[in-house]
């Protein structure tokens, strides 16, 4: 076995890149991906307002600006100690999750499950949304993007904007519900409620009953076996909005649970030569490099972490779907890195269900939804994008000016499992040296599972997601490059 | 003719913002009933919603290249286009956009969209407000460019 170490010029060009490093017999050694990792946030913040943080961090993220508002506004809560009524608490969970119906849903039907519905064999030029299209019929596509546009339009109805929410402020929101507002969300949702059952109906027919794609979903290449991290409710259920941050072990048992105000005592963060990204793993265990096990202290999040960091969904409907998933794929927990899918679509039914618990609840057209400031201090918030748990944390001067911000984001908690996930995947298609465009497939989808937010991958091409391959043997020189979309 | 011009990109991205730059620029160059200035920060899907029911969208945005010059403005059809904003690991491409909302029946997509990409040799990473030096001196051939696209269409502008 050869020591490599990866050329740190490498470490910021491109988006997806990944090098593989093979053994002197050809099989996978080691693979890294990087992503380019957005720099000075904390001095980009220094001095600046603090109440203007949920617009400003909106904006770091194309991708999901609703979940760092929120984020960014709970922390200002603790940080002006003030606490919302709890009409303005459930008007920014009905936001909420009006952007997980349209979030979810671009991603099963857009970018995770072309892989399945079209099939993971399928040419790359037919692997994508159109495809979908094509096999599932244009009504259904008419569906996907009439419910896709429910979910925005709800989020703009209570959030002023779509994609960038003004609402949020410490200690409540901006603006209520009037009853015309009221009655068009009701609508929607009771839409998006058989949106989400006909998409479970879907992904039992395409992928659970077609045995082929159930031994994908558990074959080796994709099993990681990680401690799985997720917001609770008191009863232990998945919530987005807010509860405590659960972590179990990878037999879904509770390792630790704690208040956001205590993450730093639990995470603790690993650095890389190859990479500016850090990887964040429990203090408990201790960082033990990039494996999986109960002596490795990372952990994942998102659809399938929260789902095994919690025992059970808060609505009816999805706490069925939430134990259909355990009984089908052999219990607690499952590690198969491909069912981040198919609990996506139990999180969007959840999320539906939710959302008409909320519209219909009296108090959410009270006027009562904001509640004076405190005094400036310290504060950290956390919510679950729908990516997994993201955490804002500010500290404030005695103008509430910013002196120190710091945030982990969803992808970023994810990195260390991604990072094994994609290695895993190499390791189950390169054998003897044999490198082919296959493995572009098998190792995107090792990591489009978790749907990660690769923060500035947004000057890319189109058609797809851009990935490069950097193959090297094991005098470290280059050996194969694969590519698709650059 | 109904035209919408977008400035597209991160103000708080650095050189990634320079779309919004150039827009909020034009917004003192031009006043006419049927242009629209707007700036947006995604794409994909929702940019495809923003310039639904327009005639004709200019879109204003960097453009990564590996060959040409940092900071160069050029003007691109959007059916050549090799670079854009609005590809990341979760949406669509513009393009996918208009071929997804074109097989549903869409009626509503402008006829003619035209990019004018700012060259950028790397992808800003680092949060800043400011543009770089060299792409600061692309903002006002960005703007010329774009008075220049839209005099085409509407001989009556008058132009500050």
């Amino acid at each position: 076995m050869k020591t490599v170490t990866i050329d740190p010029i490498t470490r910021l060009e491109g988006h997806g890149k990944i090098s593989i490093f093979l053994n002197d017999k050809g099989d996978v050694e080691n693979a890294y991906l990087q992503i380019p990792e957005l720099r000075g946030f904390e001095r980009f913040s220094q001095g600046r307002r603090a109440e203007d943080m949920p617009q400003i961090t909106s904006r770091i993220c194309g991708v999901c600006p609703v979940a760092h508002h929120f984020a960014a506004t709970k922390a200002l809560d603790a940080a002006f100690n003030v606490d919302p009524p709890s009409a303005a608490k459930k008007l920014r969970e009905l936001m909420y999750m009006g952007y997980f119906i349209y979030d979810h849903t671009l991603h099963f039907y857009y970018l995770g499950g072309p892989d399945f519905v079209v099939g993971p064999d399928a040419p790359p030029a037919k692997r994508n949304v159109i495809g979908v299209i094509e096999k599932a019929g244009v009504e259904i596509g008419k569906e996907v993007i009439k419910h896709r546009a429910y979910g925005q339009r709800i989020t703009a109805i209570l959030g002023g904007k779509a994609t960038h929410p003004v609402c949020g402020l410490p200690g409540g929101v901006s603006k209520g519900l009037n009853k015309d507002e009221v009655q068009d969300i009701k609508k929607m949702v009771d839409s998006c409620i058989e949106f989400a059952k006909f998409s479970l109906k879907l992904f039992d027919d395409i992928v659970l009953k077609n045995k082929n794609y159930v031994d994908l979903i558990l074959s080796d290449p994709y099993t990681l076996k990680t401690y799985n991290m997720g917001l609770v409710d008191k009863n232990n259920k998945v919530n987005f909005y807010d509860g405590k941050i659960r972590v179990t072990d990878q037999q879904g048992k509770e390792k630790v649970k704690f208040d956001v105000k205590d993450y730093y005592k639990n995470i603790a963060e690993h650095v890389e030569e190859w990479t500016y990204i850090k990887f964040p793993y429990l203090k408990i265990v201790g960082w033990k490099g990039f494996q999986d096990g109960k002596d490795s202290g990372i952990y994942r999040v998102g659809p399938l972490g929260r789902l095994n960091a919690a025992e059970g969904m808060a609505t009816p409907l999805a706490d069925k779907e939430y134990k259909r998933f355990y009984e089908t794929l052999g219990g607690k927990a499952v590690n198969s890195t491909l069912a981040f899918h198919w609990a996506r679509l139990i999180e969007l039914l959840y999320a539906t269900e939710r959302a008409k618990e909320l519209i219909n609840d009296p108090e959410i057209t009270s006027q009562k939804i904001r509640n004076p400031v405190g005094k400036p201090g310290e504060g950290m918030g956390v919510t679950e994008a729908a990516r997994g748990t993201l955490i804002h944390h500010y500290k404030l001067d005695k103008n509430g000016l910013i002196e120190k911000a710091n945030l982990i984001v969803a992808t970023t908690n994810n990195a260390g499992a991604i990072n094994m996930s994609v290695r895993d995947a190499a390791k189950g298609v390169i054998k003897k040296g044999n490198v082919d465009n296959s493995i572009l497939n098998m190792v995107e989808m090792a990591f489009r599972a978790y749907d990660p937010c690769f923060a500035c991958a947004t000057h890319a091409l189109p058609g797809g997601m851009p990935l490069e391959i950097k193959v090297y043997d094991c005098n470290k020189k280059l050996y194969k490059t694969l590519r698709q979309n650059l | 003719m109904k035209t919408i011009i977008l400035g597209v990109g991160n103000q708080i991205l650095g050189d990634d913002g320079v779309g919004v730059h150039v827009a909020n620029e034009l917004k003192k160059h031009i006043q006419h009933p049927d242009i629209t200035i707007d700036e947006a920060i995604t794409g994909g899907m929702n940019l495809l919603d923003l310039i639904l029911n327009y005639d004709k969208a200019i879109i204003i945005d960097a453009v990564k290249t590996d060959t040409e010059e940092n900071g160069k403005v050029k003007r691109i059809l959007l059916s050549d286009f090799s670079t854009m904003h609005s590809c990341n690991p979760h949406d669509v491409s513009l393009i996918e956009a208009i071929e997804i909302a074109k097989k549903m029946g869409e009626t509503r997509i402008p006829k003619e969209i035209i990019i004018i990409g700012i060259m950028m040799r790397q992808i800003p990473c680092e949060f800043r407000e400011k543009l770089s030096k060299n792409i600061a001196t692309a903002v006002p051939k960005a703007v010329k460019m774009t008075l220049i696209e839209i005099k085409k269409d509407l001989k009556d502008l008058k132009s500050r």
